[in-house]
């Protein structure tokens, strides 16, 4: 933390959030924290217009021998006298690898904790949660280089071991975001769920060349940007040297003179990652560290219904 | 206050350090870490000067700091109570030493050393105090401090040129051990004159030789801030070889007695044969006398002297071959052989081993230095008072015959020493008229026998066995003796005594004489005194005691003393110097004033005796000496210094200040202020950061 902190800009309202994320990161284990945001939001499910989420019919297919006789469907056999297949869309569970970035500059947060603390509650959340249905979860934790990686697996401990990977201590340095995505390329071959979490403070186009490795792979891509309140406000008094995390350069800035510059490029940035997923096909949700997780998660799960239709949409329309 | 090092208040330049960092502002100090900064396009930055000086205080602790650091570099030091002398007022003490043993005597030796001396006696300053000592064998004063405070300033040098002009060297060997202490002494004797002074110097002007005696220096307590300047006098001629004639102790005063010389080459010599010849005290030489020999450089080696013609009594050894002379002879005495005459009064046969004569004529035989006569009156031309005047000692055993009494009587009043045995009652008589005491009673003792009891070890006759290891008489048994009634008019000392308590020896003056009264025979009849070992050496020590024996020794050193000729009558001696000054002393007053290497002649009582006086051979060892033996010796020696006198004051000056310094150490005081200083500074600075920061976060 440094020692002159900026002036914090006010969070917002939660807009609808369960758990206070202040009140969650005073947490100290993270099991703990993901367990807390995924319970309240299952309780919230209760009023929550989304539901039938989970396996999915999409069509049926003639028996051929050989195939499993649990999945006949006897009701049109009655109606039909053929064998027919019930085929869903997640007949299989989903394979989903958390791909957190613990780089130098994911160590900055002037809220009480660091965009990495965030992004560590949420890839726990989201272990948590796709745990607690079924699939398998899997973890990359890099920074310049894969640090952390436990293969995609359901089974009794798994989460366990996610979770103290996740708590493990990472000295990261630059943010290069080439290396380790191309690692996990060659490590996932089996398509999947791929969620990246990172502040992307990198130039966009290395950006693309990383990013459309995954896309490559066939893989279903979640980008979660995750940056700190003041890196969109940069609020700070007075002029001052500021020093890179990172890079350790020190540059002379006099924060009331660029703070619009500085904004702008920010917010251009945001814009060229957005229309950068969609041009790959990824789902991209920029997250605050003060919003709440439950929220973020909520965010997951609709953006991959809404995938989930499209997919559906696109399969009717090439049948 | 005055600084050692002043250049370092250079240092204090520095300060404008300080002042020039606290003019210039630096917008910003702190550092922000920012996730990063590649959205940050950098702002010029803002550099100015200020008009006004900032944290005045923090600036003037620095400013301080940094010239206290300064000064301390500086060293500084008060000179309110300074040490540091002032040559007007204050000067130095010099003792100018001044060697004028015979070594000096080599050409061009003494006019350098005079010459150095008196360069020292021009270079005093007005508060400087000199004295002049001269040393050979003993230190001298020639003048002291006192003398020189007295005299005018402005004629002191040239008075102390006249005393040195009445200085030469002499023939005395080199006692430079003493000359040095003494020296030394001389300084702490005159600390109570209370004049202030910078340093204390000896100079010692001399020509080092190797054979100068050190003695006396190991272990020496020397006096502080004493220093011993050499000032090293050389000879240019360096090839020199001496010679001593050895004392021919016991030597026969024949004519074919080996007379043997040492002969030494010096270390830097470089001659190796040399010549040895005898010439006759007034310079002729002696033909056929001459031989040659060979000695390397920095050895001694005794030879066999050429042979003395029959007949010698003096000569001269003469050394050839080297180019110093002064040393190259060496005066002989041929000792004389003694002829003593002894008187026996008794009529027993020589050859009676019974008798008391018997053993005394093997007493005194003759021996190589000595020829002893025994005279009886029963020869030819039997007693007349005119036998007994060559008699130097005499025997008496029991009686003399009447008219034998008066002459004998005159003879001892003269100054002769008789003993008389007590061979039985019948010699009271005798013994009574000899020594007037009429109440003198013998008799005859009884008993067993008796053994000597009580002995005066401080008489003369008895020192000699003195030491435990010769002092027990207790084994000589005396098988009749005879008890010695003496009246206490007799004046008397009893030397022995019996165990009975009756005197053994006793002595009876008589006139200028002595008359030795023994109460028992030595004859086998009477007791076993003259088959004891005690015996011959108890008769020699009476015959030398008596005066007839003279010293052996006839070779001696420059100002060793000559004993006096022993002589039992107390007449004067006359002494004869080799240069005709002939002295006239107290009998038994040895002759001391033995400068001048030569035949010296004693005569006493018409006899001479004729004693030769040599330089000590050590004066030949001429090569230097080693200044390393003196620094060894613990002498604090100082060298010699080549620089400018106005050079070596200020050095002089500068050590003293340094020394000053040194006592008051002022600059620690200024460190400690600086580390004070540099607390403080860290503090407030500290505390002015804390203030700025939290001035920064709430704007």
């Amino acid at each position: 933390m440094p020692d002159t902190l900026p002036t914090t800009p006010v969070p917002p309202q939660r807009r609808g959030g369960i758990v206070d994320t202040n009140a969650l990161m005073a947490i100290r284990s993270l099991e703990l924290r993901a367990r807390v945001v995924v319970e309240g939001f299952w309780n919230g499910l209760h009023r929550s217009p989304y539901h039938g989420f989970s396996v999915e019919f999409t069509e049926y297919r003639q028996y051929s021998p050989g195939d499993d006789t649990r999945y006949l469907d006897w009701r049109l056999y009655a109606r039909s006298d053929r064998y027919h297949l019930k085929k869903f869309e997640d007949e299989t569970n989903l394979r989903c690898h958390l791909l957190v970035d613990l780089s130098r500059s994911m160590s900055y947060g002037t809220t009480g904790h660091t965009k990495a603390d965030y992004a560590r509650t949420l890839a726990a959340t989201l272990a948590w949660f796709l745990n607690k249905q079924g699939d398998a979860v899997g973890l990359f934790t890099f920074d310049g280089q894969v640090r952390e990686y436990l293969p995609a697996r359901h089974r009794h401990g798994q989460l366990r071991q996610v979770m103290l990977a996740l708590d493990k201590a990472a000295d990261g340095r630059e943010t290069n975001l080439g290396g380790p995505l191309r690692r996990v390329a060659e490590l996932v071959r089996k398509r999947g769920l791929l969620v990246l979490i990172s502040d992307l403070l990198a130039p966009v186009d290395d950006l693309e060349r990383d990013l459309s490795r995954l896309g490559a792979g066939g893989h279903e891509v979640v980008v979660f940007q995750v940056l700190d309140p003041n890196e969109l406000a940069f609020e700070f008094p007075g002029a001052r040297l500021f020093e890179d995390v990172e890079s350790g350069k020190e540059v002379y800035l006099d924060p009331a003179v660029i703070r619009a510059e500085y904004q702008d490029r920010l917010k251009s940035h945001g814009r060229a990652m957005e229309s950068l997923c969609q041009k790959l096909g990824f789902t991209y949700l920029q997250l605050v560290t003060y919003q709440p997780l439950d929220l973020a998660l909520q965010d997951f799960l609709r953006s991959r219904q809404r995938r989930g239709k499209r997919i559906r949409r696109h399969g009717q329309a090439r049948a | 206050m005055n600084f050692l090092t002043p250049w370092f208040l250079l240092g204090a330049a520095a300060i404008a350090g300080p002042i020039l960092f606290h003019l210039i502002r630096q917008a910003v100090r702190e550092r922000l870490p920012f996730s990063s900064l590649m959205f940050l396009r950098p702002t010029p930055r803002r550099v100015t000067r200020r008009r006004q000086l900032e944290h005045l205080w923090l600036l003037l602790l620095r400013c301080l700091g940094v010239a206290l650091l300064a000064a301390a570099f500086a060293r500084p030091f008060f000179n309110k109570n300074s040490a540091v002398p002032d040559p007007a007022t204050e000067g130095r003490q010099l003792i100018l030493l001044l060697d004028t043993s015979a070594s000096m005597r080599r050409a061009g030796v003494w006019d350098q050393a005079r010459t150095v001396a008196e360069k020292y006696l021009a270079q005093t300053g007005p508060g400087d105090q000199v004295a002049v000592l001269a040393f050979d064998r003993q230190p001298r004063t020639l003048f002291n401090f006192a003398e020189w405070a007295v005299w005018a300033p402005d004629q002191r040098a040239a008075l102390g040129r006249q005393r040195l002009a009445a200085v030469s060297p002499g023939w005395l060997g080199t006692q430079l051990g003493l000359a040095l202490t003494v020296a030394a002494e001389k300084f702490v004797d005159d600390t109570a004159n209370g004049q202030p002074v910078s340093r204390r110097e000896i100079v010692l002007i001399s020509d080092l030789q190797e054979g100068a005696k050190l003695d006396g220096l190991q272990g020496h307590d020397w006096p502080a801030n004493v220093h011993v300047v050499l000032e090293r006098v050389d000879a240019p001629v360096q090839a020199n070889a001496g010679l001593e004639i050895q004392n021919p102790a016991g030597a026969a005063a024949s004519d074919d007695a080996l007379v043997r010389a040492r002969v030494t080459n010096a270390r830097d010599s470089d001659r190796e044969q040399f010549h040895l010849a005898w010439r006759a005290i007034n310079g002729t030489n002696i033909a056929g006398t001459a031989m040659d020999i060979y000695l390397p450089p920095g050895q001694t080696r005794t030879f066999s002297a050429p042979a003395l013609p029959k007949g010698t009594t003096t000569a001269e050894l003469l050394l050839t071959g080297d180019a110093v002379d002064f040393d190259n002879r060496s005066y002989f005495s041929v000792p004389a052989a003694e002829h003593l005459v002894i008187a026996w009064f008794g009529q027993d046969s020589v050859n009676d081993p019974m008798s008391l004569r018997y053993y005394m004529q093997r007493v005194y035989q003759d021996t190589p230095g000595r020829q002893v006569k025994i005279l009886s009156p029963d020869a030819p031309q039997g007693f007349s008072p005119e036998w007994l005047d060559p008699a130097v000692f005499a025997v008496i055993p029991g009686r003399l015959t009447p008219e034998e009494i008066a002459p004998t009587r005159a003879w001892l009043e003269r100054g002769k020493t008789a003993l008389f045995v007590v061979t039985d009652e019948t010699a009271a008589a005798t013994l009574a008229l000899l020594t007037s005491l009429p109440d003198l009673k013998i008799t005859e003792a009884t008993g067993d026998y008796a053994l000597l009891g009580t002995i005066d070890f401080t008489h003369p006759l008895f020192a000699p066995f003195a030491d435990p290891r010769f002092s027990d008489f207790s084994h000589i048994h005396f098988w009749k003796h005879r008890h010695l009634e003496l009246p206490s008019a007799a004046q008397a000392r009893v030397l022995a005594r019996f165990d009975d308590g009756s005197p053994a020896l006793a002595q009876l003056p008589a006139g200028k004489g002595n008359l030795l009264v023994l109460a028992a025979g030595w004859n086998p009849a009477d007791s076993q005194l003259a088959l004891s070992s005690k015996f011959p050496p108890l008769m020699q020590t009476l015959l030398e005691w008596s005066g007839a024996s003279a010293p052996a020794r006839s070779q001696f050193e420059t100002g060793e003393t000559i004993p006096a000729p022993a002589s039992s009558s107390n007449t004067a001696v006359q002494w004869a110097k080799p240069d005709g000054n002939t002295t006239e002393l107290a009998a038994g007053v040895a002759f001391s004033d033995t400068d001048v290497p030569g035949i010296y002649t004693a005569t006493v009582g018409g006899q001479q005796r004729q004693f030769a006086v040599n330089l000590p051979l050590e004066e030949s060892r001429t090569a230097p000496m080693p200044s390393d033996d003196l620094a060894r010796l613990g002498v604090p020696l100082q060298p010699v210094s080549l620089l400018p006198a106005a050079k070596v004051q200020e050095t002089q000056r500068h050590l003293q200040q340094a020394e000053l310094e040194n006592q008051q150490k002022v600059w620690r005081w200024l460190i400690v202020g600086v580390l004070v200083i540099l607390l403080a500074e860290m503090l407030l600075s500290g505390w002015l950061a804390r203030r700025a920061t939290a001035a920064g976060v709430s704007s």
